[in-house]
């Protein structure tokens, strides 16, 4: 037995997506211990909440978790819609669902660009993904007119409908991000260095994974079936036919194979969504209009977030909020990150990280 | 691990032979009233002032940025880095891991208490001369999170910050414009880019 080492990785660090500190004890080129160090990016919105009016907070949501800001959005506005006791009208759902769909798009092509930057010399297709990702940006700026952040979430509707010819746009950059997402599968399954760098590495069994309390693709790759858009269905999401996707083998591929088949069934949601949408009125209330005294004591919302299920919690206090406390998902898939590495190799512990795909800005808030 | 070897020659030594030099260099100037060479000076001159712009046309056309991302700006800064924007046309090549290597600190996100520490160290580590651009609304001035208890309200508290890039987040082309700006400020004609 060799000696143990401590290494030091981050918080600025190529590789932490963000920063996170992560002090590893090795056994050789074992890991035998991770700690990870989070908090380098809190900046208490909670409590920051607490002096706003509901409806100046959305734009706060959004930076929880800014490779997915407009499904935050979406989270938190239908919490004070919850409170408020407003119904969302119905073309409003179903630009929502757009919206969120194509969101979940980009962030999913995100994490394809940063777990192949991360696992070696693949930078081609982060390239590739980026120049994808940039193509559903410009799909929702048309539609809301931000490029990152939208804020186009009101009180029982959204700020901006799809603009006339939206539906032909989509459904082209959809038939080429489809085309795409077939691609990069094909080149991705001929690499030999990909599938050695994913397969079998940190390894979470489903009963593991649901006593920790993972969810989204993590749950999901570990062969849980879960997911709070069919378990707890919301807007239209009933009357769309999708799958959940479920991958047995709980490792790194299980986790990419998860979100690459996502991305095709969200293509394919978005598509079905546009083409049999209601027309009619999707405008919500001003934001400068003081809203109606809230009707509940208190309210809980839960939405499938890209990364995994969040939840908000809510207690009002007249026209602004008692407390908001958020269940920020990345917060507890980031706990896996002391369990899986162990036993691996220092390198192993890259791929794991990029495969839990963590936004420390939601992690620290 | 390299060692340094002890020099042959004590630190006394080092200072005497150095006085002793100025004073040989004094005494030769002393008798002489016009310049050995005056081609030879001019020449010398020139090349000077050849060498100096040559190096800050090297410096000016090649800035490395430290990849270094702190929060929603650090998404754009990936895409200024990546295939749409393509940063390497401007001469702002890779990003690059280490500070040694850089030339251009871009400060992207909000900086909060327990990370300026690092911060600094990071800046402290990069050789000279070396650039700060601000990038984003949280590292101007705080941005939204100016209540907040965990905030630093703009990173030119700590550091000298040259470019100071408005937005939330702002566009990767502002960058790209912020880095032109860069340019100009290091020094010399700037041939327009086509964007």
């Amino acid at each position: 037995m060799m000696a143990e080492t401590k290494i030091n990785i981050g918080p600025v660090h190529p590789s932490t997506h963000g920063v996170l500190r992560l002090v590893v004890t090795l056994d050789g080129d074992t890991v035998t211990h991770v700690e990870p160090h989070i908090g380098f990016l809190h900046r208490g919105v909670e409590k920051l909440v607490e002096t706003r009016m509901y409806m100046q907070s959305p734009s706060y949501m959004e930076k929880l978790d800014y490779v997915a800001p407009l499904c935050h959005d979406e989270l938190y506005v239908s919490t004070v819609e919850a409170l408020l006791g407003v119904t969302v009208k119905e073309r409003a759902q179903w630009v929502r669902v757009v919206q969120m769909e194509l969101q979940r798009i980009a962030s999913h092509l995100f994490f394809l660009g940063t777990v192949l930057n991360d696992i070696g010399q693949l930078f081609t297709v982060f390239m590739w993904v980026f120049k994808d990702r940039d193509l559903v940006l410009r799909l929702l700026e048309e539609g809301t007119g931000g490029r990152m952040f939208y804020v186009n979430m009101r009180v029982g509707g959204v700020n901006r409908d799809l603009p006339p010819g939206f539906a032909e746009h989509a459904c082209k950059v959809l038939d080429y991000l489809e085309h795409r997402v077939k691609e990069y599968e094909d080149y991705l399954n001929s690499s030999s260095i990909f599938m050695e760098r994913m397969k079998g590495i940190g390894v979470l069994d489903s009963r593991k994974a649901i006593n920790m309390g993972v969810t989204g693709h993590m749950l999901r790759a570990s062969g849980v079936e879960y997911d709070a858009r069919k378990a707890h269905p919301y807007y239209i999401y009933e009357k769309l036919r999708f799958r959940q996707m479920v991958e047995n083998g709980g490792d790194c591929y299980a986790r990419y194979k998860v979100r690459m088949r996502e991305i095709v069934e969200s293509i394919r949601l978005v598509r079905e969504a546009l083409h049999s949408m209601p027309d009619g009125d999707a405008l919500g209330m001003p934001i400068r209009l003081i809203g109606p005294l809230p009707k509940e004591k208190e309210v809980v919302v839960r939405r499938e977030l890209p990364r995994g299920e969040g939840m908000m919690y809510l207690i009002p206090d007249g026209q602004r909020p008692y407390r908001l406390a958020i269940r920020a998902p990345c917060f507890i898939n980031a706990y896996t990150l002391e369990h899986l590495p162990v036993g691996h190799r220092l390198q192993d512990l890259f791929a794991i990280m990029a495969s839990i795909d963590l936004v420390l800005a939601d992690v620290d808030r | 691990m390299i060692l340094m070897e002890e020099p042959p020659y004590s630190e006394e030594q080092f200072l005497n032979s150095k006085e002793e030099m100025d004073k040989l260099v004094a005494d030769s100037l002393k008798g002489r009233k016009e310049p050995v060479n005056a081609m030879f000076g001019k020449l010398s001159e020139i090349a000077k002032a050849l060498a100096s712009g040559t190096v800050t046309w090297s410096r000016r056309n090649s800035m490395w940025p430290l990849q270094f991302g702190l929060a929603c700006c650090a998404i754009e800064l990936m895409d200024f880095g990546s295939a749409r924007i393509d940063a390497e046309r401007g001469g702002y090549l890779l990003f690059r891991g280490t500070p040694r290597q850089c030339d251009v600190m871009i400060v992207a996100g909000w900086v909060t208490k327990s990370m300026l520490p690092e911060i600094k160290r990071l800046y402290e580590q990069m050789a000279e001369p070396r650039y700060v651009i601000a990038y984003g609304e949280c590292a101007t001035c705080g941005g939204p999170w100016w209540e907040s208890y965990n905030i630093i309200k703009g990173i030119d508290q700590v550091l000298p910050v040259d470019v100071y890039v408005a937005g939330c987040p702002p566009r990767p082309e502002d960058l790209f414009g912020a880095m032109m700006k860069l340019q100009e400020k290091v020094g010399g004609k700037i041939v327009e880019n086509k964007v």
